[in-house]
């Protein structure tokens, strides 16, 4: 509490000397300083008025003899006016002082003087011209009527200004020099989550200056990007796409800001990854190449980040295919090409990935995975396309439509026929970027083994989860691979659940057997979501395996919530973590 | 609804009170009673706000409140309206806040009441604590965008006569049109009583507004407003039309292009406009010595200024140009039709405007 206190004193004595330089914030630099010590201000003012209710008018001014001068500098400094809620936290604090019976003239002056400042903050607006201010009255109005009304029409005003189209009285056109829009961006900067503004804030955003430099002020964008992602002001999509082609931090922030909700939201439901995605405007506002390469770019280094978590790939996906909506909904004819979203790709095969399996018949499916396939390994094996990035790069693309992944999975186990060579690259692929194609090809090798166990298995009228534990238990004797390759076989038992015959399983054993770890749990989880939500979007009838996949998935979400706490974190939010903040980090000034 | 009736006429005098030093009496139960009564008025213009002779008969007595309180002078002094009912939880406390004669104790209650601090669970106090802040902060929007502009201030100029020139229609809108020469009266009252140069430029800009811009009524429920300010124009370009010595001044002092803008917008204006121009011009005769057109007493309009409409209101959209013309032409013709210069203003003013056959 001592301690407390001591950090109150000097904050106290910090905003004191603030404020004196502030004065009424009427120069470029004190503007400057008031506006980027706002929400920090307004955060003071909270505790100030935490200790001032607590006390009677006489106590505060023993306590805080300069209280008076420094409430008195913030009702006129009209920045502060202006901010968020400080208005309403610095009239709370100016009620503390009122005494309700004052006793000598001490007490009267302070009443008296407290007075003045709550009329100075609240008395509405005066138009300080005394031909106006007649018509008013004599219409019998008062300032609070036509306060909100006076706003309106400058916002209207200076918006048509912006919009060069502005015509006065006297039909001339005025255009805004870049001085005054640099100026008018400014002082928007406290104001930009009052409603009445957004039509200023929008044009101001949506201007196209004739300048080659930024004629707004960061400080705006940062403040207009804060008050978007914390929904407390609501903007048509073009100015948003304004905003983050025009100010980088912002849209990196914005991006951070998906994947922080995305990562912390309970379950990743892909229900609600999609809402959250749309509802950030990213997947849309990446139809601009600029945007799309950035945002790109963050997912890249989130799975670098993350060793490829389940997650954060699910999140590349539901972003690529929220991505190719709005591309498609935005644009038939497409206005740019997509060598321009993924230049390093190779555009066929980028063609052939963003075929989308809905419109071809499932019994050719295979076609367009081997086509993918046979491109990937030509691409991935061959040096001489170099100009086609890396094997990562190639993975990296692929895992945007990693749909064609879990297809590729599905049909392997679903066919009784030797397993295709193609598709079981591309499951290998799939799984170990990193590795050369002798790795691979074991990879190949054990996945071949499991598939032909399975299918003894196939033939079983009645499947137990011991039976599935034996087929994969071969594998686990030997070296257990890279993680992801184990996760890949526990994808493929997992469909040859949901599609054999005879996978009317006890769905409870097989997650108690299946899922030894929180870890491999949470992985399941992902998987089945995902497959049902795949399922869905290609409209596929699977009556049974959907049932059976629903009873595993609550089964584990059961499970889950019974060992979990809930609001803990999952051990890959802890791993996230580190990544999230040190981007974040970055982009601290 | 009797009863309600007086309720209304006790809360207008209430209100009209809360201004005087009368308050000086009051104490905190003055006060809650006060806040009380506005906020059941508040109700009850959300009740019958679309109650359409339940809203009527409240109007009726609202205006016959205004009769009432400007019997001492000459004429009606506009006060409550029934929009304004819907804000009266917030007009009172603001006049109250305002009035130093408020005694401390009852001042100290009033704030209890209007600033309750943070988490409040009463959902109307929280939302006259957010009105009375969001008003501040408006406040404090328009005070930055005036004084921290750049330098120039017609965008607060501007948006000041297209405030009072909504203002404006929104009174005219409420005065029944059936009591004697409701508008028209109470539009010569303002000319009398307001200054007389600022009351011009609103009339202008009341003219040029958009045929339907509704006030914005901040968060309040919007209701159907009785007229629209398209019929407002209507009745002041009747009073205009009506008031030769208003409409004498107004063509006289207002700036060119912003006659020609009302006169594109209302027919009936530009033709009485055309009609004072012509006559302005009867009274120019051409000074031999100096080869112009004076006035032959001082307060007639000079040459300049005659040409200067005239072209202003050929540089406007077709109809007007060729009414212009077709009148200037029958005006010359009537004269003579003389050819040359010096003769006949109408022939000077077409040949200087470039139409000059």
């Amino acid at each position: 509490m001592a301690q407390d206190s001591v950090g109150f004193s000097s904050d106290y004595q910090f905003w004191m000397q603030k404020l004196s330089l502030w004065d009424q914030a009427s120069t470029l630099e004190t503007q400057q300083d008031t506006c980027l010590h706002l929400p920090r201000f307004q955060e003071f003012l909270r505790q100030l008025y935490e200790v001032l209710k607590e006390m009677d008018s006489n106590t505060i001014v023993e306590r805080f003899p300069t209280i008076g001068q420094l409430l008195a500098k913030t009702c006129w400094n009209p920045f502060i006016l202006a901010f968020d809620e400080s208005q309403k936290i610095l009239i709370w604090c100016l009620c503390c002082l009122i005494n309700k019976e004052p006793q000598n003239s001490e007490e009267l002056k302070l009443n008296s003087w407290t007075r003045g400042l709550l009329s100075h903050i609240l008395s509405g607006f005066r138009f300080d011209t005394k031909e106006v201010d007649l018509l008013t009255q004599g219409l019998g109005y008062v300032p609070a009527d036509y306060c909100p009304g006076l706003l309106k029409n400058m916002v209207l005003s200076l918006v048509s200004e912006l919009r060069e189209n502005h015509l006065n009285g006297f039909n001339t056109q005025r255009r805004m020099v870049p001085e005054k829009i640099r100026f008018l961006s400014r002082v928007c900067i406290p104001l930009v989550t009052l409603p009445d503004m957004e039509p200023l804030v929008e044009a101001l955003l949506t201007c196209q200056g004739h300048e080659p430099q930024e004629a707004l002020w960061p400080e705006f964008f940062d403040a207009v990007n804060e008050a978007f992602l914390l929904k407390k002001i609501s903007l048509p999509t073009s100015a948003v796409v304004c905003l983050w082609l025009r100010h980088l931090p912002s849209l990196e922030k914005a991006t951070l800001h998906l994947f922080e909700k995305l990562i912390s939201s309970e379950r990743n439901f892909l229900r609600s990854i999609e809402c959250f995605l749309k509802d950030s405007l990213l997947p849309e506002a990446a139809c601009h190449p600029a945007i799309f390469r950035i945002v790109d770019e963050m997912f890249r280094y989130a799975l670098l980040e993350t060793d490829g978590a389940p997650e954060v790939l699910a999140a590349v996906q539901g972003f690529t295919r929220c991505f190719v909506e709005a591309l498609e909904k935005k644009n038939k004819q497409l206005k740019f090409t997509f060598k321009t979203y993924f230049p390093y790709a190779s555009p066929s095969l980028v063609m052939v990935l963003l075929q989308h399996p809905k419109d071809i018949p499932q019994e050719l499916w295979h076609q367009p995975l081997k086509h993918i396939s046979e491109m990937l390994r030509e691409i991935v094996e061959d040096q001489t396309h170099g100009s086609y990035g890396g094997p990562f790069e190639c993975w990296f693309l692929f895992i945007h439509f990693g749909g064609w992944a879990d297809i590729a999975a599905e049909q392997l186990v679903m066919s009784e026929a030797e397993p295709s060579e193609a598709l079981l690259w591309l499951l290998a692929f799939s799984c170990s970027p990193h590795d050369g194609s002798p790795q691979r090809a074991q990879i190949m090798v054990e996945v071949k083994a499991v598939l032909s166990r399975l299918k003894k298995l196939l033939r079983n009228p009645i499947l137990s989860a011991k039976d599935l534990q034996a087929a994969a238990a071969e594998s686990r004797d030997r070296d257990p691979g890279p993680p992801l390759c184990q996760q890949l076989i526990r994808r493929l038992l997992l469909n040859f659940l949901l599609w054999a015959p005879g996978g009317h399983v006890n769905a409870r054993e097989v997650t108690a057997l299946m899922a030894p770890s929180d870890e491999i749990a949470h992985e399941m989880t992902v998987f089945l979501d995902q497959t049902l939500y795949r399922w869905d979007h290609l409209r596929m009838e699977v009556p049974r395996s959907r049932k059976l996949a629903r009873e595993l998935l609550a089964e584990l979400r059961m499970a889950g919530t019974a060992m979990q706490e809930p609001g803990s974190p999952r051990p890959r939010d802890v791993m996230m973590r580190p990544f999230l903040h040190g981007m974040s980090d970055e982009n601290e000034p | 609804m009797e009863s309600l009736l007086q309720h209304l006429e006790r809360f207008s005098e209430l209100l009209a009170v809360s201004r005087t030093t009368h308050v000086s009496t009051w104490d905190p139960t003055t006060v809650r009673r006060a806040l009380q009564w506005a906020r059941y008025l508040r109700h009850v213009h959300r009740r019958f706000g679309r109650h359409v002779r339940v809203r009527t008969a409240l109007e009726r007595r609202l205006r016959s409140q205004w009769r009432q309180k400007g019997a001492s002078g000459s004429a009606p002094v506009p006060g409550l309206n029934f929009q304004a009912l819907g804000r009266c939880d917030l007009l009172l406390p603001l006049r109250l806040l305002e009035n130093r004669a408020l005694g401390d104790a009852a001042y100290h209650y009033l704030l209890q009441q209007l600033f309750p601090g943070p988490g409040v669970p009463d959902a109307d106090e929280e939302a006259l604590q957010g009105s009375l802040a969001r008003l501040a902060r408006r406040r404090s929007a328009v005070h930055m965008l005036r004084f921290n502009g750049y330098g120039e201030n017609s965008v607060f100029e501007e948006s000041v006569l297209k405030t009072q020139a909504e203002l404006l229609l929104e009174r005219l809108g409420e005065v029944p049109k059936a009591e004697a020469e409701g508008p028209s009266r109470f539009l010569s009252t303002l000319w009398d009583r307001l200054p007389q140069n600022n009351f011009l430029k609103v009339i202008a800009a009341a003219l040029l507004l958009p045929p339907s811009s509704p006030r914005p009524q901040g968060e309040e429920l919007e209701l159907d407003t009785p007229k629209t300010p398209g019929e407002g124009g209507q009745e002041l370009v009747r009073w205009l039309l009506a008031k030769s010595d208003v409409m004498a001044a107004f063509c006289h002092d207002l700036p060119v292009g912003l006659l020609t803008s009302v006169a594109g917008r209302h027919p009936e204006f530009f033709r009485a406009y055309l009609g004072l121009l012509t006559d302005w011009g009867r009274h120019l005769h051409y000074d031999l010595q100096k080869g112009t057109w004076v006035g032959a007493e001082p307060q007639h309009v000079s040459w300049e200024e005659l040409y200067g409409r005239f072209q202003s209101l050929c540089q406007a959209p077709p109809p007007l140009k060729d009414e212009v013309l077709t009148a200037l032409e029958s005006c010359k013709a009537q004269d003579g039709d003389f050819q040359v210069p010096g003769l006949s203003i109408w022939t000077d003013l077409l040949f200087a405007l470039g139409s000059g056959s």
